[in-house]
């Protein structure tokens, strides 16, 4: 039905699909996995006509097709239920379902024969929701399960699901499984994007894996165990441009503690410690709750429950949802997109560096730029540019990263919190920031960090602390862990981890 | 409990935007003897009637989540246009005019992604001076038909009724029922969304604004029928005043949210805080201070709770 043929994607400098080339049948479900990354979701886009291939073809029935935009798939019989929401707050749930394609009566939508078409979508999930509710009043799980059903209703002979059950319960995930069945019967092809083991061995026909770009085998799942499927996601290989990890004392004072802290009301606690002079990664799949923990480390996320402490010469101070108070306790954060969140892209390096330093003066100090400062800074950073006064803006993504980096730097914060420390950053610039936090860590600063990266928390951290559904499942050692290891605690949770691991 | 000052996700419609037209009205009409008479109704009627017709053009604009400033500038012309032009083209050319400005609105927002704002108040700034340039000093003669369809009367009831009512039935079937309608909605809260459902937003938004032009042209024609003479500054007001009634009327500039119920609510308020001061013999100027602070009132009262992004 659908082949891809040596399929390849680049974006920028980086290669996100190297000559992909897999042929996937009618009357299947098909499994596409593979590691954070791996360009699961990127190839199920040039079908889904979010982005274009820049190399290599993708037939259909032996047709070359190259979707420009969303509404050309879905004309070739193409259906995307895509990962993140795309329903309309404002809209019922009937009239999202029919956005696009409304049924008309003497030039007026048919709001009657939309409600009932609606119900009926609704309830063949096993839903028994309002068609007439908002969706905007509707839980992310709901959302998802409208998501799901206009998806389906559409005449088409290919859809996708792109991580479909990421928000969904366990009797909804088995409707959604009953509703793949119903598809394969009538001899569609589905796609079933996930990174759920359980799923893709009772759902799934056959498994594509995909691991940086490429593709590494197609299997029917009947012929894999799952020990097989997780060795063939794993195993690639460290770069070499880590710092290398210095010896930790054991009495190295703890610097931030967090004790019984929930994300959400029905997540499970999270307790940890973090200690002066060490770099501690938060690894898992996406989604997980890495990024929630962080997030309200920061204090920019509200937590429910639990204690966060700060450790410092005069004893431990508790530190609460309130990013200024945070900052000013000497926490910094560096976020995901530092260009909505974190950087002021118009204004210049040195305006930016100094920002930072007069976090702890009162508003009305008269600005100076501490030229000494920034250029030794800048130096230190290696930040390449046409000077201090060129705008942030202009930098390239590495630069930029360095230029936030430093300014939590230059405001003398002894905890840096960071989001995706390297993304859309260029080889060399990873390295030499993998070196300033490494150098930050030996002068007594601690550094918690979240990456969807699994190879570079491997490289960068002392300790790597698995993160599944909100719980730490499990404390790895940086230097002596493994990727097939954490990948297995990440999959499969403690449990069923622990017991490969004894076997 | 009922929280008078939510509004609804979908129409922005609270209790608030309902009662303060019927309040005011109330109260008038207990106070002010002169206000409770036929003729002065009849007279509010028409003052409202060409507010009332921009303000549904500029309220289509609103859920597209744009802002059209040129509004009152595109009534101006018009009225420029009417005098100037022969009477039988006068019209014609009007409209023309109006689906020109819409269109370079349109695209100017879409294709070249000027903020609506910015894009609007250049056109604004523009057709003022073409209409200025057209028709410097007040005066002219209006075609008689167009005068006849103004201010004659049927069976007792004022034109300015029927020129209302044609205008709400209009923009209630568009945005209420029609596929248009549900779609201009779901641009108004997500554009990017909308067009992953298979929505060509772009053409979208060209109609809505190319709408609401002409919408302006309709209010100009029936404002210039009215006074009876071509006024190049006539429209000026009406370019916030369209804003102060979407406002009013529970819609919020984010997009994606407003109804026609709330449009003429918003409408009717201003205009019956008009006639009434004026019925009172306040001062203009005292007026203008007491419907800002008025606005400022009911939307503060209004849950902010910004739908479109």
């Amino acid at each position: 039905m659908i082949s891809f043929d040596k399929v390849t994607k680049r974006f920028g400098s980086n290669l996100a699909l190297s000559e992909v080339s897999i042929d996937c049948e009618a009357g299947t479900v098909h499994a596409i996995t593979g590691e954070n990354g791996a360009g699961k979701s990127t190839l199920m886009n040039l079908l889904a006509g979010v982005f274009s291939a820049d190399g290599g073809e993708i037939r259909l029935r032996g047709e070359p097709i190259s979707p420009e935009r969303p509404a050309d798939a879905r004309r070739l019989g193409i259906s995307t239920i895509f990962q993140e929401l795309t329903l309309l707050p404002n809209l019922t749930i009937a009239e999202n379902l029919f956005l696009g394609r409304e049924p008309l009566r003497l030039g007026m939508v048919d709001r009657a024969s939309m409600r009932r078409q609606a119900g009926s979508m609704i309830a063949r999930l096993g839903s028994s929701l309002d068609v007439d509710a908002y969706c905007g009043d509707l839980s992310v799980a709901d959302q998802h399960l409208v998501e799901i059903a206009r998806g389906v209703s559409v005449d088409a002979d290919v859809f996708i699901f792109d991580e479909p059950t990421a928000a969904l319960n366990a009797p909804e995930v088995e409707k959604l499984g009953e509703l793949l069945a119903a598809l394969r019967a009538s001899g569609k092809l589905v796609f079933y994007v996930s990174h759920r083991l359980d799923e893709i061995f009772r759902f799934c026909d056959r498994v594509s894996i995909l691991k940086d770009g490429k593709h590494v085998e197609t299997r029917p799942t009947q012929a894999l165990t799952r020990d097989e499927l997780v060795s063939l996601m794993v195993g690639r290989v460290l770069s070499k441009f880590f710092p290398p990890r210095p010896a930790r004392p054991d009495g190295a004072p703890v610097a931030l503690s967090v004790s019984g802290m929930r994300v959400r009301e029905d997540s499970p606690q999270v307790s940890f410690e973090l200690r002066s002079g060490e770099i501690v990664g938060l690894a898992g799949l996406e989604g997980q709750g890495q990024r929630n923990i962080i997030r309200a480390l920061s204090g920019l996320e509200p937590v429910v429950g639990g204690k966060v402490t700060k450790g410092s010469e005069t004893g431990p101070m508790p530190l609460g949802p309130d990013v200024v108070a945070t900052a000013r306790a000497g926490v910094g954060f560096v976020p995901e997109d530092r260009k909505t969140e974190g950087l002021y892209l118009p204004l210049s390096i040195d305006e930016n560096i100094t920002l930072g330093m007069l976090r702890r003066l009162p508003i009305w100090q008269l600005v100076k730029r501490r030229r000494d400062v920034i250029e030794e800074l800048m130096g230190r950073l290696n930040v390449r540019s046409a000077g201090a006064r060129q705008a942030v803006g202009e930098l390239s993504g590495g630069n930029q990263q360095k230029v936030m980096i430093g300014r939590w730097l230059a405001s003398g914060i002894d905890v840096l919190l960071l989001e995706e420390p390297t993304r859309g950053v260029d080889v060399g610039a990873k390295a030499e920031i993998y070196g300033l936090l490494r150098e930050f860590a030996n002068a007594g600063g601690a550094v918690l960090t979240v990456s969807s990266e699994l190879l570079e928390l491997l490289g960068l951290c002392d300790r790597i602390l698995v993160v599944r559904r909100n719980e730490i499942v499990a404390e790895l050692d940086g230097a002596r862990a493994a990727e097939e290891e954490v990948m297995r605690y990440a999959l499969m949770g403690r449990a069923e981890a622990g017991v490969h691991a004894n076997a | 409990m009922l929280d008078l000052a939510r509004g609804s996700r979908r129409t922005g419609l609270s209790p608030i935007v309902l009662v303060l037209p019927v309040a005011l009205f109330v109260l008038l009409y207990l106070s002010s003897g002169t206000f409770r008479s036929l003729e002065n109704l009849a007279n509010v009627n028409s003052q409202v009637a060409a507010l009332m017709i921009a303000s549904l053009g500029q309220g289509i604009v609103a859920i597209s989540g744009g802002i059209d400033l040129s509004v009152g500038s595109v009534m101006s012309l018009t009225s420029a246009i009417l005098v100037t032009a022969d009477p039988a083209w006068g019209v014609p050319i009007a409209l023309a005019m109006g689906a020109a400005v819409g269109l370079v609105n349109g695209f100017g927002v879409t294709l070249f992604k000027v903020h609506p704002l910015v894009m609007t108040l250049a056109t604004m700034t523009f057709v003022q001076g073409v209409a200025l340039l057209l028709h410097p000093v007040p005066g002219g003669e209006v075609p008689g038909y167009l005068r006849a369809l103004a201010v004659s009367q049927v069976a007792g009831v004022p034109a300015a009724f029927f020129w209302c009512g044609a205008a709400i039935l209009l923009a209630w079937h568009l945005l209420g029922r029609s596929r248009f309608g549900l779609r201009t909605y779901a641009v108004g809260a997500n554009p990017v969304s909308a067009g992953r459902n298979g929505i060509a937003v772009t053409r979208l938004k060209v109609a809505c604004f190319v709408l609401c032009s002409l919408s302006a042209v309709v209010a100009g024609i029936f404002l210039t029928a009215r006074v009876g003479a071509g006024d190049a500054t006539m429209g000026a007001p009406y370019s916030l005043d369209t804003v102060t009634a979407m406002a009013l009327g529970g819609i919020q500039l984010a997009g994606g949210s407003g109804s026609v119920l709330g449009i003429v609510a918003g409408v009717l308020t201003l205009g019956l805080i008009s006639n009434g001061m004026n019925l009172m013999g306040v001062s203009p100027f005292l007026r203008a201070a007491v419907t800002g602070a008025l606005l400022l009132v009911a939307i503060g009262l209004q849950r902010r709770e910004a739908i479109g992004a």
